[in-house]
């Protein structure tokens, strides 16, 4: 199996006030295609830190994050720019959608930002949303979406570039557990199905069940329990 | 281009309100400076039509046409090194004249030419100076609106003197008062009349055709006189300064007034969209594309805003009495919109670094956005 991910020996240190404090220390993830882990803890124990720099937006004080076996270490801002469109698919907590693009083209503007052609990216945000059962949605504002239907649009954008790893901030911290479930049962899915290793950070006991792997961030750690 | 764009589709509220300030703003600035260039012509319109590149005054008459005197010597010193043709006499005299048989009185600029020189204007209306003879003077038009007619004869109050009017000229002004244009002959008349000099004709300056070589010969050659550029010698016309400073000054606060508009305004959204720019930042946007769309979004409003600024000017430059001076020519047109426009774009300065000091760091462990 292909490891998608790697975070080797992450270590993220703080100044705070003088004092330095380490959030992650020597943590160590490998994520296979196919996989969604969840990531739990309590707030404060660095679920955010990790997820930044997962996502190629914090660099770590030590230790080396791969995608698809390559480092993102020692990068330019721009590269990291460009492995984050076309690597990385990131699902926000709420309302993270561009609030004047229509569906349609939330979809649209990462491929072109991502340099697809126009015809294909129409063809596969088509596709997307289709599966992802929003195809009676695609020329709606986000104002007009509910709350699960946002998330899905989320997913759908995240998947748009057929990025490596699939990064989601507290997909259901804003839905109901139904919706919840269906939201991540469509993370789960499109992770098995495309090959794609899936990262969750989540509160959410009642979406557990859906995950491959439950770990917990313990003292800087990533523990199973 | 994408989002700039669709943005604006969407916000389309907020967005017009935008640009209906800045079409006021657009047409202020832009109705201001007509004025200003039509103040300015109507003010010396006389002079600026002149041909000359130079006006030769007395020495200490601080580039003042009412207060310079050269004499025929120096005319003649002038045309020796110029050429008899291009150099010419000039006479200016601000003075009070009635209609005969009425008792208005008219304050206007005595102008004395050459009547076959290139000074005279041409006549707009009846015959020019040179058709008319000794005794005729040749009007500015708005003369009209006081009774003046082709035949009308004119008394000045100083020395008794009369002339006929023989034609109109169209805008010829000096000072605000319109011009009358009276032969030399006529000129050396009214200094007898008056009694001033001691029989030796003078006048107030010597206009010259020169280049640069030929200017700098006659400064050298007559110390008793200065060699004044045309633009200096608008600018001493009495009045013209001052009022060119004044207005000058409400379109320069015009402009720097829409670029803080601009700038507030679009450092305000920008704010408020900050975590928005995070997520776009985060799911791999470049800066650069932010900072580019915000940018021209700005100039899409100002664009748009000074088109229809134009458009709203122009309208009210064709229904405007003729009474308010009001000229825009198109150099000054596109001048004045290429400031408005770089000014705009300087007032966006302020959000496009505000963009990229956005961290992308701010999408993760958001509620809102």
């Amino acid at each position: 199996m292909r490891q998608r991910i790697e975070l080797r020996d992450i270590t993220r240190v703080f100044e705070d006030g003088g004092t330095q404090r380490t959030v992650l220390d020597k943590l160590n993830l490998s994520v296979a295609e196919g996989e969604l882990v969840a990531v739990m803890g309590p707030s404060g124990s660095g679920k955010s830190t990790f997820l930044s720099i997962a996502g190629a937006l914090l660099e770590p004080t030590s230790g080396d994050v791969l995608l698809d076996g390559k480092s993102i270490t020692g990068k330019s801002q721009q590269e990291l720019s460009d492995m984050r469109l076309h690597k990385l698919g990131f699902i926000f907590q709420s309302a993270n959608l561009i609030p004047y693009l229509k569906v349609e083209e939330q979809l649209l503007f990462v491929a072109k930002q991502g340099g697809l052609d126009k015809s294909q990216a129409r063809e596969r945000a088509k596709g997307l949303l289709e599966k992802l059962g929003l195809a009676h949605r695609r020329s709606a504002y986000p104002d007009k979406l509910s709350g699960g239907e946002r998330q899905r649009v989320a997913i759908a954008r995240a998947l748009m570039n057929d990025p490596a790893v699939l990064l989601a901030d507290e997909p259901t911290a804003s839905l109901d557990a139904s919706r919840g479930m269906d939201v991540v049962r469509m993370i789960a899915g499109e992770a098995k199905e495309q090959g794609k290793a899936a990262v969750m950070v989540t509160h959410d006991e009642r979406v557990l069940p859906l995950c491959d792997r439950v770990l917990y961030l313990e003292e800087g750690r990533l523990v199973q329990r | 281009m994408y989002l700039a764009i669709r943005e604006m589709r969407f916000a389309k509220t907020r967005y017009s309100l935008i640009a209906t300030i800045m079409v006021l703003v657009a047409f202020l600035v832009l109705f201001v400076t007509g004025l200003a260039r039509g103040l300015a012509y109507d003010n010396a319109a006389s002079i600026a039509n002149m041909k000359a590149t130079h006006f030769m005054m007395g020495k200490d008459a601080d580039h003042r046409f009412t207060r310079s005197e050269v004499g025929t010597h120096e005319l003649e010193q002038a045309q020796s090194i110029v050429g008899e043709q291009n150099a010419q006499p000039l006479g200016v005299r601000m003075t009070t004249v009635t209609v005969e048989g009425k008792s208005s009185k008219l304050d206007v600029t005595l102008l004395a030419v050459k009547p076959e020189g290139w000074l005279t204007p041409s006549a707009a209306e009846g015959s020019s100076l040179a058709e008319a003879g000794a005794g005729s003077v040749l009007v500015d038009s708005k003369l009209k609106e006081s009774g003046v007619r082709i035949g009308t004869v004119l008394v000045d109050q100083g020395s008794g003197t009369k002339w006929k009017v023989g034609g109109f000229a169209s805008r010829e002004s000096f000072s605000h008062s319109p011009a009358l244009f009276i032969s030399e002959q006529d000129w050396q008349q009214l200094q007898r009349a008056s009694g001033a000099g001691d029989g030796e004709t003078s006048y107030s300056a010597v206009a010259v055709k020169a280049d640069k070589q030929q200017a700098e010969r006659l400064a050298a050659e007559m110390p008793t006189t200065e060699m004044v550029k045309k633009s200096e010698a608008v600018s001493a016309i009495p009045g013209y300064k001052e009022e060119q400073g004044s207005l000058l000054m409400m379109i320069v606060f015009l402009f720097v007034i829409s670029a803080f508009v601009l700038a507030v305004f679009f450092y305000v959204i920008t704010i408020q969209k900050s975590s928005q720019f995070g997520i776009l930042k985060a799911i791999g946007t470049r800066t650069a594309y932010l900072a580019f769309s915000v940018a021209l979004q700005v100039l899409l409003l100002c664009a748009g805003s000074l088109a229809i600024g134009v458009l709203l000017v122009q309208g009210l430059a064709a229904v405007l009495p003729s009474g308010m001076p009001f000229l825009l020519p198109g150099s000054t047109l596109t001048l004045t919109s290429g400031a408005f426009i770089a000014m705009s774009l300087a007032g966006s300065l302020l959000s496009v670094w505000k963009v990229s000091r956005i961290d992308a760091l701010d999408a993760i462990g958001r509620a809102g956005a």
